[in-house]
């Protein structure tokens, strides 16, 4: 099932590629090269051949380990994909532990009163941000808080790891994982909020009550864990989207990720780069899937049950 | 059983839930005393006002849009009126509910072991062994085969019955001095309810507690309890000893309940006949008596008087009706 969605993926993004206008020996060589020097190159980098013929050969490889090598920059796909996946991966733990932690008791206190003035107030609040794209957050933010406050809103080139100098490097990071922790939180708010209180309509919850356990208790461990299943489901999606979708961050801050580099393989007809980046992100997309299915079950011992 | 001291003191209570067609008065004006280690049963047809009745007299009710009224002296403290935090400090340790579905009043996502526990771990403070060990004690003690092995599954790997006494389990832990059980059995096979019936007998002597027993089953509490209270629309028609109760009831109503229930020596699972009729809409009850409408025996005043729970003969019988049975009707025991 998992090889067959990452076949399908691997053929689509293999084609759709090969679509789009423009070619890497028109970047290589300039607009203004002789046909020869261009039919040249072509054969070099096994251009010339049928699509699916090519496509068979960069598979094979693939299945060998091995993504292949950039026409333009001549560094291993492989090493390209590994020094920038770690920058997503940092934004989308940050940006989901930030959501997390306030989507949480957030969403309690509204299922605690529904319908009261802080459950109202944090529905307005969360609707508004709804309504508000990521990249209009991402200029009003840079606008407002990095610019007024000098928070570094980085470059590619003065980007800096997190193991070269973590300060800095949050720094950078800070921007773009506040971002998507607003999205996230606005969903995972609701879904928790309207799961909670069904929950707490539940006759086990008043069971609970009657032990004469505190308010809080019954919240966390009572109500949370049955109240979990959707969050859980709809974190495994939005977290794979988030990998799979982040290039408009990266791109408006310029931050070296998957996303950015992506975008700039295909402005530069780097097929196999972007070919590598589209099924690393898709398999990393069906992984993180897969593993929250995985905690739902454990969650939720009636779901393997059943 | 009569220089027993009183466990509890239920006097003018009444419980109305706001609700979007109005108020909507469960239950109304109940007064009646338990003592220490009786048992009391609560009959009435579905709707009546029994879980409504019973979760008030806890202070368990629920917290919003509704209004209780009275007072439930419980051991000394006033229920009605308490605040959430001084209600706590009794649910559990002084009074316990057995709620009424094992399916649904079970965590599902918890262990068994876990709910059975968190009362001896969070109200008395026992460490995690010593609460672990006392849960395993009380698996064993409600009858739960291999209770080690069963304190670390979660309720849907147990059957109806042992989720039951898992639910029961959890209400001993607190050692409380009274137990509401609230329709303990309904919905469970014929042999369980009675192994569950049992049971609560058992524990309650065990434990010497004083339990209320819910249900609309009069087999029930034929045998098991020493007073019975019969409600009709949130309201006391009928109260007294269960020998009068059964044998010298003066109110047509417990009279219908009767004759649609199986005789005493009946297993206790057989479902009350349905009365002719239906009960009445509690947002616009009739006038006078509630049970009117259905009532064979019903005159003008029983439309425009409702009438008051009269004194009767000894032992705290008594009964609302304007038009009462000739004791010799009653149906005996
Ligand atoms: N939370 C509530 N809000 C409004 N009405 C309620 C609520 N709980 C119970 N009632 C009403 O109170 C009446 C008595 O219900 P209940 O005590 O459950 O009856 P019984 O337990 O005797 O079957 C019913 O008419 C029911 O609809
Ligand atoms: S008061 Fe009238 S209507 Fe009500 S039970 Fe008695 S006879 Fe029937
Ligand atoms: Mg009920």
């Amino acid at each position: 099932m998992l090889i067959g969605i990452v076949f399908i993926i691997s053929v689509g993004a293999f084609y759709l590629i090969h679509l789009l206008p423009g070619d890497p020996a028109a970047v290589i060589l300039g607009t203004g090269d002789s046909p020869q020097n261009r039919a040249r190159l072509f054969k070099e980098l096994g251009l010339n051949k049928p699509i699916l013929e090519q496509y068979f050969v960069w598979i094979k490889n693939v299945l060998h380990g091995n993504l292949g090598t950039s026409f333009i920059s001549q560094t291993s796909v492989w090493s390209t994909i590994k020094s920038a996946l770690p920058i997503d991966v940092e934004i989308i733990v940050l940006s989901q532990i930030l959501a997390f932690a306030v989507a949480i008791p957030t969403a309690m206190v509204s299922a605690r009163k529904p319908d009261g003035w802080l459950d109202r107030l944090l529905g307005a609040t969360s609707f508004t941000l709804l309504s508000i794209p990521s990249f209009v957050v991402i200029v009003l933010l840079v606008l407002f808080i990095a610019i007024k406050l000098g928070v570094p809103h980085t470059g590619v080139s003065s980007y800096v790891s997190l193991g070269q100098d973590w300060v800095v490097n949050l720094e950078s990071l800070a921007l773009p994982s506040f971002t998507l922790a607003l999205g996230s939180f606005v969903v995972y708010y609701r879904v928790l909020r309207s799961d909670l209180i069904a929950t707490l309509q539940e006759e086990y919850i008043t069971m609970a009550r009657s032990k004469g356990i505190s308010q809080r208790r019954i919240m966390w461990r009572h109500a949370f864990r049955p109240s979990s299943v959707a969050l859980l489901g709809t974190a495994g999606v939005n977290i794979g989207g988030l990998l799979a979708g982040g290039f408009i961050v990266q791109y408006l801050l310029s931050i070296p990720g998957l996303g950015y580099t992506l975008i700039q393989s295909i402005g530069l007809s780097d097929y196999l780069v972007v070919q590598g980046i589209v099924l690393v992100v898709s398999v990393g997309v069906i992984l993180i899937n897969f593993a929250f299915d995985l905690i739902i079950n454990i969650v939720d011992p009636r779901i393997s049950r059943e | 059983m009569s220089d027993a001291t009183t466990l509890l003191v239920v006097k003018d209570l009444a419980t109305t839930f706001q609700t979007p067609s109005g108020p909507l008065p469960a239950v109304g004006g109940v007064s009646f005393t338990l003592k220490e280690n009786e048992t009391l049963g609560i009959v009435g047809e579905s709707g009546s006002g029994k879980t409504v009745l019973s979760r008030t007299i806890m202070g368990l009710q629920p917290r919003r849009n509704v209004e209780v009224t009275g007072s439930v002296l419980l051991n000394g403290f006033e229920v009605v009126g308490a605040s959430e935090e001084a209600k706590r400090a009794i649910w559990g340790l002084e009074v316990a509910m057995v709620f009424q579905d094992p399916m649904t009043s079970l965590n599902p996502v918890m262990r068994i072991g876990k709910q059975i526990d968190e009362i001896l771990r969070v109200r008395l403070k026992m460490d995690r062994h010593a609460a672990k060990a006392r849960a395993i004690e009380l698996l064993e003690l409600v009858g739960i085969p291999s209770p080690a092995e069963r304190y670390g599954v979660f309720p849907g790997e147990l059957s109806g019955g042992m989720r039951q006494r898992v639910v029961i389990a959890t209400a001993l832990a607190g050692s409380p001095k009274l137990l509401m059980a609230d329709e303990p059995t309904t919905g469970l096979d014929v042999t369980i309810q009675a192994q569950i019936l049992n049971l609560l007998q058992s524990v309650k002597d065990q434990m010497s507690m004083s339990v209320v027993l819910v249900t609309h089953d009069l087999g029930v509490v034929a045998t098991r309890t020493s007073r019975i209270i019969v409600m009709y629309a949130g309201r006391i028609v009928e109260m007294g000893t269960t020998r009068d109760v059964f044998a010298r009831h003066r109110m047509p109503y417990t009279r219908a309940l009767l004759e649609g229930s199986p005789k005493v020596s009946n297993p206790s699972h057989t479902r009350l006949l349905a009365i002719p009729g239906r009960p009445p809409n509690l947002l616009d009850l009739p006038q006078g008596c509630a049970f009117a409408p259905r009532c064979s025996f019903a005159t003008d005043i029983c439309r425009k008087e409702r009438p008051e729970l009269e004194p009767s003969f000894e032992d705290g019988h008594a009964f609302a009706c304007w038009n009462p049975l000739p004791v010799s009707q009653g149906v005996p025991a």
